[in-house]
């Protein structure tokens, strides 16, 4: 089977874009994805990765018209599986890939979530929460992440200032990424006296919630070579589903095995909320109860993850691999962290579903 | 209009009456499902939950979406239903500061929330306190 390649990547900084709409950001994406191939591109496959759109935007049929925009035909595809979209979107590229049946895919990630105010921020996210009760009765993810930290601080006997830890990590790294939202250092004084969202779980715990727009061009080893000698290889993707749970994320647990026994150098991981952080590590085996005492010897998140970069809905993942890729080549104008292979988690809001990519130099 | 009757009408064992489901394994659902989330199987039949349950961990919330201003802060239980589910719902009729872990609750039927143009009402399921001297 082909080999599978990530010829080139391009990232937007997140920000609110009032004067742009969703299909201009993909476009800007693509745009400057464009200006790093030494050849015309026409993809075979469109993948279009975005959570939102029918809420956000009132849109549908995202790849079609991105390649209409983009005067190519090829196969759109959108894909949307909540805030796992991009390791969604990714692993389909991946097998398609695999199949030998097509030669390259062109994968946008894009999501407009800039444009709104926190009540109807916190409307759009509810569609994460079932159907039939949760979103119907008026909650929020906020409430089950809280709860979440609380049996955790009650099992392993921590405080607040435990998982303040996460996001001052976070800033400290996203701080240094041009292409993050909150892009400034704060001191544990500031996130444990910030805005409280549902006790104990304050603002800065949670996802910066923004727009943004990356791509990511795939390829098989032939066609990835003429294109770009910059490339990294798609070693692995695993991925796995369960529900909502107490005290694990058994998705997490999931996709690793899937994907065998890895040691990465370097990991992008989904921390919607700090509890989140904490309990993908300890799926990666770091000490329960302590993963996040010691983040200075974690290799964890130097774009600054969901807190700093920001939290573009369904492109997340797609920003995951295109700065998991710049750090492998040496090129990420952020936080650096050096090694040849580099893991990706990506998940959905509350973590009942996870795709790991595997990226090696 | 935000309020459309048959997306409400239609979940109204859920949202009115509490109807789970009970697997031949032992294992209880809610929302029901005609097929077991343990173990796959289905052969699951329909059960009315007693409403009532145990407090294991509760939130209070400060952030709210479009339309439930008037239940600003709510409260959130995580529940554990007397047969044998755990659920995350709203808690209602709560003085700031009385909840605690290992609190009994059982189930009301209350006012969720109403449209503002057509003024339909949404009712559903929330879970109160049983305090001492209630039955």
């Amino acid at each position: 089977m082909p080999n599978v390649l990530i010829s080139a990547t391009s990232m937007i900084k997140i920000d609110r874009y009032y004067e742009y709409d969703l299909m201009d950001l993909a476009t800007q994406a693509v745009v400057k994805l464009l200006e790093k191939t030494n050849e015309n591109i026409k993809p075979d496959v469109v993948i279009f990765s975005n959570t939102y759109a029918e809420k956000t935007v009132s849109q549908v049929s995202l790849a079609s018209k991105l390649c209409n925009n983009l005067g190519i035909s090829a196969m759109p595809i959108r894909i949307e599986n909540g805030d796992a979209s991009g390791g969604a979107a990714v692993s389909t590229a991946y097998y398609l890939l695999k199949s030998g049946e097509i030669k390259s895919a062109l994968i946008v990630g894009a999501e407009k979530m800039g444009d709104f105010p926190a009540s109807y921020l916190n409307e759009i996210v509810s569609e994460n929460l079932n159907e039939k009760y949760q979103e119907k009765v008026g909650l929020t993810t906020q409430s089950f992440s809280a709860i979440q930290m609380k049996e955790y601080m009650k099992k392993y006997g921590v405080t607040y200032d435990y998982f303040a830890q996460w996001p001052v990590y976070m800033h400290k790294y996203g701080s240094e990424n041009p292409y993050a939202y909150l892009k400034f250092p704060v001191d544990l004084k500031t996130v444990k006296e910030s805005q409280l969202v549902s006790d104990p779980l304050r603002i800065f715990d949670t996802a910066a919630r923004a727009d943004g727009a990356s791509a990511i061009l795939m390829t098989n080893e032939e066609l990835g070579k003429k294109i770009s000698e910059n490339y990294v290889k798609v070693k692995a993707v695993g991925f796995s589903t369960s529900e909502f749970r107490i005290g694990e994320i058994p998705s997490v647990h999931g996709a690793l095995k899937t994907l065998g026994d890895v040691k990465a150098d370097l990991m992008e991981i989904h921390d919607s909320f700090s509890i989140n952080a904490a309990l993908i590590l300890e799926e990666m085996g770091y000490p329960r109860g302590k993963s996040l005492d010691n983040l200075n010897e974690i290799p964890v998140n130097p774009s600054g993850g969901l807190k700093s970069r920001g939290y573009p809905g369904g492109a997340t993942g797609i920003y995951q691999v295109s700065e998991i890729t710049q750090q492998l080549l040496g090129v990420f104008p952020g936080h650096r962290i050096s090694g040849n292979k580099g893991l990706v988690i990506s998940t959905d809001e509350l973590g009942t579903s996870a795709y790991t990519i595997l990226l090696e130099r | 209009m935000n309020v459309f009757p048959p997306q409400v009408w239609r979940e109204k064992e859920t949202l009115y009456r509490l109807i789970g489901g009970k697997c031949n394994c032992g294992n209880v659902i809610f929302p029901y499902s005609p097929v077991c989330n343990k173990c796959g199987s289905t052969s699951v039949s329909k059960i009315k939950l007693s409403g009532k349950g145990i407090l294991l961990q509760y939130t209070v919330t400060y952030q709210h979406r479009p339309g439930f201003e008037k239940t600003q802060p709510t409260y959130v239980g995580l529940i554990k239903l007397q047969e044998g589910p755990e659920i995350i719902a709203p808690l209602t009729d709560v003085d700031e500061g009385e909840l605690k872990e290992g609190d009994k609750v059982e189930a009301v039927i209350r006012r969720i929330k109403s449209d503002s143009n057509n003024g339909l009402i949404v009712y559903g399921t929330k879970f109160r306190l049983i305090k001492d001297g209630d039955k």
